[in-house]
């Protein structure tokens, strides 16, 4: 009722801005439209200037800067006290955060204390009837919720890739402020961040990937996968989440929200579902083709091209029917 | 050390559901298939696994639901925790994440684990948020997408690493009493064992009415539920498969990916 703003809580990494943090200054433009709520961007980290500069540059909102030195590293309980104690005076109706393994960590947890509640791996936002619904995607993505929040503020985390982000705001800068603040953790204690799993990177380079999910069925099936994608030039396997927690390939293959983002010119997946924490890495591909058994997965609603086939059957004959097909070309 | 896991029983999202869009819910089209929630395995392996490595570690295992959901503590239970606990609701009760952790949190309060346990997400909400919301009803540290847990139950510490972005581990330490969720692949859940099953079969665990745990009110409205919208052409190969194969080659060659 007498909520006045948006705020975003932008994410950055070595000192740039994420990408869905731009996006989301689409969102909140959206709501300062309709709503005429005024958005508000957070840069929580030991050093936010850069990134918070960064946003004001491309937004021209309002930008604080929430410096804490004890942020070098993500702090559950140092961003929990620093944003409980931000919010309120700003008095948020909605608040948006990119949809990462870091909010949803802290959006449900800082909902409840602020009085509101959260909505994470939110792909979609609509206006209807005067309410503003958010729809996620449940049951590995075969079925889509549409949710409206009955408390705020209504913390909303948006998985990349739903906005596009505008170009950067013509009039220049908007206001920075810095405010730093000597909010310790007492229970949680940060010790460092290992690097990026090694290997994997022929995945960023590859034209084709040939995707394994749980379909597949077995390791040995795994063979299918490599030739399959032995069929294209330029070509790697990758896998979903459950392949790769099966051992049924390397973590460095996985495609998906804790694994690599790819965007090759043709991805071929092979009974993988389509939940959203995978589609989140590959939905920019070129061409997406898919097979699965199930005629209702997810995965065939963001294909191009659907199979509803058994893999185990249907790759076979495809490598039969191409391989006969070189014969041709060469006899 | 005390340990609560809290497990989900959920339907098979592989099988065949149904969505009623008037009465905004999901049901089985067939025989339904409830399951453990998957994610809700590792979490149980996790617990099982500090456990064997404590000597007098105790796990206990909550859930939230029916009748229905005494086979899932029974599996639980053939894994290896010590006790049940069913939380009753009616068959139709719709809950959201904050309904559900108010519950969980109303039980285990004053009960004095050390660590409370859960999946990182349930396969059928996919919210991930019940183990955040215990944590901050009950005033405790939290950490999510752990993939490695080590308890040092003498310094009242357990050391953690989180999962994140691209792989990436982010190494914590957490004061316990501490509430954990699990991301899946940290470990190989174990199948449950026939002596187990036995024992849990014995068992009679606690059964609490939600009612006299007060929930608050919800805090979201489902205001639509159906089918995800296409977002691309979606052509679906007609014939029989090897139709099929043959058409898919002709449309790669077409786009010059062959």
């Amino acid at each position: 009722m007498d909520s006045k703003a948006v705020v975003i809580i932008a994410e950055h990494e070595a000192g740039r801005v994420s990408p869905v943090s731009l996006e989301l200054l689409t969102l909140a433009r959206l709501f300062e439209r309709e709503e005429g709520l005024e958005p508000v961007v957070l840069v929580l980290g030991a050093d936010p200037e850069g990134p918070a500069r960064e946003m004001a540059r491309w937004g021209g909102a309002r930008v604080i800067g929430l410096k804490n030195s004890w942020l070098a590293q993500y702090n559950n309980e140092v961003y929990m006290k620093i944003l409980a104690s931000v919010l309120p005076p700003l008095r948020p109706r909605f608040i948006l955060t990119p949809n990462s393994t870091r909010s949803l960590d802290f959006a449900p947890g800082l909902a409840l204390r602020l009085g509101g509640v959260a909505f994470t791996n939110v792909g979609g936002v609509e206006k209807k009837d005067g309410a503003w619904v958010f729809s996620r995607s449940i049951f590995n993505g075969k079925i889509a919720a549409g949710l409206t929040p009955l408390a705020e503020p209504a913390i909303i985390a948006v998985q990349a890739g739903v906005f596009r982000a505008e170009a950067p705001n013509p009039d220049g800068s908007g206001e920075v402020q810095i405010i730093e603040s000597d909010i310790q953790p007492e229970r949680v204690r940060t010790l460092g961040v290992g690097a990026a799993r090694a290997g994997g990177s022929d995945l960023a380079s590859a034209e084709v990937i040939v995707a394994a999910g749980r379909g597949i069925g077995k390791k040995e099936n795994m063979d299918l996968a490599h030739r399959t994608a032995a069929l294209f030039a330029r070509s790697a396997v990758a896998g979903s989440r459950p392949v790769c927690d099966n051992g049924w390939l390397d973590y460095p293959r996985q495609v998906g929200m804790t694994g690599a983002v790819v965007a090759p010119k043709l991805y071929l997946a092979c009974g993988i579902s389509g939940a959203g924490q995978h589609v989140v890495g590959m939905r920019g591909s070129g061409f997406i083709v898919s097979i699965s058994t199930d005629p209702h997965a997810a995965i065939f609603n963001i294909s191009d091209v659907c199979v509803v086939e058994d893999l185990t059957v249907f790759l076979p004959t495809l490598l039969e029917l191409a391989a006969g097909d070189q014969a041709g070309e060469i006899g | 050390m005390k340990i609560l896991v809290a497990a989900k029983q959920v339907l098979d999202p592989e099988t065949n559901l149904e969505v009623d869009e008037q009465a905004l819910r999901v049901a089985p089209a067939v025989l339904p298939r409830w399951q453990m929630n998957q994610f809700d395995e590792y979490a149980v392996e996790e617990a099982v696994a500090l456990k064997e490595r404590r000597p007098g570690t105790t796990v206990h295992v909550v859930s939230v639901g029916p009748e229905r959901v005494k086979a899932l503590i029974e599996r639980v239970m053939g894994m290896g925790a010590d006790h049940g606990v069913r939380i009753e609701t009616p068959e139709d009760y719709l809950t959201g994440p904050l309904q559900t952790a108010s519950l969980i949190a109303a039980w285990a309060g004053a009960r004095g684990y050390d660590l409370l346990v859960f999946g990182v997400m349930a396969e059928d909400d996919m919210q991930g948020q019940v183990g955040p919301l215990v944590a901050e009803i009950l005033g405790l540290p939290l950490a999510t997408s752990v993939i490695k847990a080590e308890a040092f139950p003498e310094e009242g510490i357990i050391r953690l690493e989180r999962e994140v972005e691209a792989g990436r581990r982010e190494s914590l330490e957490l004061r316990t009493p501490a509430v954990l969720t699990i991301q899946s692949g940290i470990n190989k859940p174990r199948y449950p064992t026939l002596s187990g099953l036995l024992r849990a079969k014995k068992h009679s665990p606690d059964v609490v009415a939600a009612a006299d745990l007060a929930p608050p009110e919800p805090r979201e409205r489902v205001v639509a539920l159906g089918r995800p919208q296409k977002t691309r052409a979606g052509l679906v190969l007609e014939g029989g498969v090897r139709d099929k194969a043959s058409r898919l080659l002709e449309i790669l060659k077409e786009k010059s990916f062959l």
